[in-house]
């Protein structure tokens, strides 16, 4: 019953001419991308950085053209979809062209990511381990609270704490002044720490105070909180 | 085997079948959804020199292995496609379970392969490659288990001769799969 099928609307798309034979010799394009993959994965071996880059990404997109063009016959689509494909990219790189440049640099005029900044450190420093250098702990040693507090915290909420950092002022909500007594009338210190491990967002507060478990560990930021409860007006 | 098809398999004001306008649409999303991750993932690496670190930590072979499982069933996908356009539904169904096995061999590959690493310590918290890893291929292997449900529907129907245009459908989707797949294997595996 199968065979009255045949007419089965296929070609209504293609352009004509092609009919519903596009005459690809599908084997062919098939052992051509295995031995593609061949040549993927032999590139690294040679350790030329330009060679495994072209190798790998090069041969990436020489790939995907064969299956595009001929598995999934981009070829003989009509121009409308080849557009709308198109626009699609498009976006995709207008994306990466948008925010690339915050991302891949961690200081700017303006600006400094410093938890960025933190693991770049953090991962070159371990980098002697090879493999088991990711699993390094953020370092425990050297570590003060009240040098973390003024090289990181105090950006935006000032040395004395009372949320008047340089950085601050263009922000909105401003950051927490903890030298105010209504800042200590609704927060215990297990608020405190855990704003400073995952970020104002976390409380429903102000995400703009990002969290940060990445950069320290669970003592370091119990000290962090310690070293922003001396800010607290005696008294309170 | 005469039976009455829906209007819309039929109709068509681009001069794409319908049901082939859809399935670009979908991919045309995905290739938006696809793109952000890889091009974050793009962005992060280049600005994380230390990334490098466990980057070299995944496996090439595996990566490799699963590339070739993934080349070879686009290529029984495209044979189904030749074959649903013969009119032939039980060779198309047939390629059409061969791509199944592929995804389905793919997928245990990813599983040991996930367990390994996971095991090692190498969560998806480990470190920002490590989030980037688990996402994107875990995305992209959501998609091969959702794409391999359907084909088996579709596969089902194309044995008893109904529905053959859909083997091409579910090809083009596969294929977009494929595609993924040739970009994640560099970015993931490759690169050190």
């Amino acid at each position: 019953m199968a065979e009255h099928n045949e007419s089965h609307g296929h070609d209504h798309g293609h352009d004509a001419g092609h009919g519903d034979a596009h005459h690809v010799n599908y084997k062919r394009i098939y052992l051509t991308l295995l031995g593609l993959l061949v040549v993927s994965v032999a590139g690294p071996f040679f350790g030329i950085l330009w060679l495994t880059l072209l190798t790998a990404f090069g041969i990436a997109l020489v790939k995907a053209n064969l299956v595009i063009q001929n598995f999934m016959h981009l070829k003989w689509e009509k121009r409308i979809m080849k557009w709308v494909l198109a626009t699609s990219l498009v976006l995709m790189f207008l994306m990466f062209a948008g925010v690339s440049s915050d991302v891949m640099n961690h200081e700017g005029r303006n600006w400094e990511n410093v938890a960025a900044q933190a693991a770049v450190e953090r991962g070159i420093g371990g980098a002697e381990g090879e493999a088991e250098a990711i699993e390094v702990e953020p370092v425990e040693a050297g570590f003060s609270a009240q040098n973390t507090y003024n090289l990181v915290c105090a950006t935006c909420h000032g040395r004395a704490g009372d949320g008047t950092g340089p950085a601050g002022a263009a922000l909105d909500p401003q950051p927490a002044n903890f030298t105010d007594p209504a800042f200590w009338a609704e927060r215990d210190m297990e608020r405190i720490v855990t704003v400073i491990r995952d970020g104002g967002a976390a409380v429903g507060r102000s995400p703009l105070m990002v969290g940060w478990s990445a950069s320290f560990t669970p003592e370091q930021i119990q000290q962090l909180a310690d070293h922003v409860a001396t800010f607290r007006p005696s008294g309170e | 085997m005469a039976f009455a098809k829906p209007l819309a398999t039929l109709r068509s004001s681009t001069g794409i079948p319908t049901g082939r306008l859809a399935i670009w649409w979908v991919l045309a999303s995905e290739v938006v959804i696809f793109g952000g991750l890889l091009g974050s993932y793009l962005m992060f690496r280049l600005g994380h020199p230390e990334w490098a670190d466990a980057a070299a930590v995944t496996n090439v072979w595996i990566g490799a292995f699963n590339t070739f499982v993934l080349l070879t069933s686009s290529f029984t996908a495209v044979l189904g496609h030749q074959a649903a356009e013969r009119g032939d539904g039980k060779q198309a169904a047939k390629f059409l379970f061969m791509t199944i096995g592929g995804a389905a061999t793919f997928i245990m590959v990813k599983s040991y392969e996930w367990t390994t690493e996971i095991l090692h310590g190498y969560t998806i918290t480990a470190n920002g490659f490590w989030a980037f890893y688990y996402t994107a291929a875990g995305l992209h292997a959501m998609h091969v288990i959702a794409g391999a449900v359907i084909m088996g529907f579709i596969a089902v129907d194309a044995w008893r001769g109904r529905e053959l245009q859909r083997v091409e459908l579910i090809g083009i989707y596969w294929h977009f799969v494929d595609v993924v797949w040739i970009f994640l294997f560099p970015l993931l595996y490759i690169a050190k």
